[in-house]
């Protein structure tokens, strides 16, 4: 059976790298269209688009930097063009997540209140349109290093370890502390959103019959929390050593059942059934449910199992 | 006593087998532990705290369920780590903290458990004692989970 590492992730990036600015562009129109006919639903469907996008969004930013640990080498492409590439894509990337994160604790309120605060779809639309902006910036730079002919006077001299990639890759090597630290905090967050969403799912799979689901949807944000904080740590495990996870299996899968697990988040938020204690799951719910725990097992599995099957630390 | 210990062929096995089923796995089924043990333990501690407090206390009886499965894996998978690094670890300051931080948490739990299983099941307030193991709870878990990883980086 070929490794999952096999894949072209050159080919992925160029297929998977529109989905940040075309996605943003989608959800940032549903947003002001929704602000102008003061829809509220299309505010959420916006919302839902701006969630999903900041997801793909990972396994854009890290098929980008896998593509440039396979290009670097090869003449003719330009090193400081694909890192200034990848690094206005980092900070597009990390404003494409603020704006999720917003857009995700509307769609937490409207669930709750039946209507999210108007300030904050509007911060989160604002983010969008900031990380949109960004976003086109590293499309347009990304387009520099195939086509230099359209893409100018490209900055031919720029000092590698000015990137914000090789500062945080700088820190994260050479600390004594910092990825001991990060390990930590991963490992705190990861007991934190695992405990919540093995309550959330158990009502659904039949624990807790007496307890209505919008009870436990309130405990939501504290998983978001230990989430978030896995998300920052992770990050900066993956820009400190990208190679390491980029030569792994085990990290593809972890960022493939990721993926999974975060479109169950966002089933978990929006969950358009019934709250009242009478509530019984059918299915399909105890089917998403049973899905969300094993793809947050197997990202622990493929996570834990980094440095034996794969070879990183 | 330890070179004893560490010189069984189950320790030596789990130390220093290159299967996946030695200390990989091992080392996997305790963070799975962890998730469990630690994940259920603070979504009960949370309720205690106030979250979700419209939900009665007695709905939350299956964490202590999910508690002794955590616990069970983790003390048999534990024992199993140390085993391969008991001369090591028996004399590492940092192992004798992390095992009195994880027994002060497992014995916060035991007074926690009982109000919980013999309160009335319709029961929300929380007294204020319980309150303050609740956040006892937390802290020391934290603490067990923060030695317990660095321990990897102290006691190399």
């Amino acid at each position: 059976m070929p490794s999952i590492t096999s894949v072209n992730v050159t080919h992925l990036h160029l297929l998977l790298n529109h989905v940040p600015t075309v996605g943003a562009v989608a959800a940032l129109g549903l947003l002001i269209v929704a602000f102008i006919r003061r829809d509220e639903s299309l505010k959420l469907a916006g919302l839902e688009v701006l969630f999903a996008v900041a997801l793909i969004t990972l396994p854009v930013y890290m098929s980008g930097v896998a593509a440039f640990q396979k290009l670097r080498d090869q003449p003719g492409i330009s090193d400081t063009a694909m890192r200034l590439h990848q690094d206005v894509a980092l900070y597009g990337f990390t404003w494409m997540e603020f704006a999720g994160f917003i857009g995700w604790v509307a769609l937490w309120q409207a669930r709750r209140r039946g209507r999210a605060a108007t300030a904050l779809v509007a911060t989160a639309t604002a983010l969008t349109m900031l990380a949109l902006l960004v976003m086109a910036r590293a499309a347009n730079l990304g387009g520099d290093i195939h086509h230099p002919e359209i893409g100018g006077a490209l900055a031919t001299a720029i000092d590698p370890s000015e990137f914000l990639a090789s500062k945080i890759s700088y820190v994260m090597v050479n600390s004594t502390w910092a990825w001991p630290a990060s390990e930590t905090v991963h490992f705190l967050g990861l007991s934190l959103s695992f405990g919540v969403l093995l309550a959330v799912n158990l009502r659904i799979l039949g624990a807790m019959k007496q307890v209505s689901f919008g009870d436990l949807h309130r405990l939501l944000p504290w998983g978001m929390l230990g989430f978030v904080a896995n998300l920052i740590t992770g990050m900066l495990f993956f820009v400190g050593q990208p190679k390491q996870y980029l030569d792994s299996a085990p990290f593809y899968w972890k960022v493939v059942f990721l993926m999974i697990a975060g479109a169950n988040y966002l089933y978990l938020t929006v969950f358009r059934k019934s709250w009242s204690e009478a509530f019984d799951p059918g299915t399909a719910d105890k089917a998403m449910a049973l899905a969300s725990m094993f793809a947050w097992l197997a990202v622990l599995y493929c996570g834990r199992m980094l440095p034996f099957i794969g070879h990183s630390f | 006593m330890l070179n004893w210990l560490e010189s069984l062929p189950l320790s030596v096995w789990v130390h220093e087998s290159p299967s996946v089923w030695a200390q990989p796995t091992v080392l996997t089924l305790h963070t799975m532990g962890m998730a469990v043990l630690v994940g259920a333990t603070w979504v009960l501690d949370l309720r205690i705290l106030g979250i979700s407090r419209n939900v009665p206390l007695s709905a939350f009886r299956w964490t202590f369920g999910a508690v002794a499965v955590g616990l069970i894996v983790n003390l048999i998978t534990g024992v199993l780590l140390f085993m391969g690094r008991a001369t090591t670890w028996g004399t590492a300051f940092p192992f004798l903290i992390k095992m009195i931080l994880v027994v002060a948490s497992a014995a916060t739990l035991l007074p926690i458990r009982s109000y919980v299983l013999h309160g009335d099941p319709d029961q929300r307030d929380v007294s204020s004692r319980v309150r303050l193991l609740a956040i006892a709870s937390i802290l020391t878990w934290a603490g067990a989970i923060t030695t317990g990883r660095l321990l990897a980086y102290l006691v190399p």
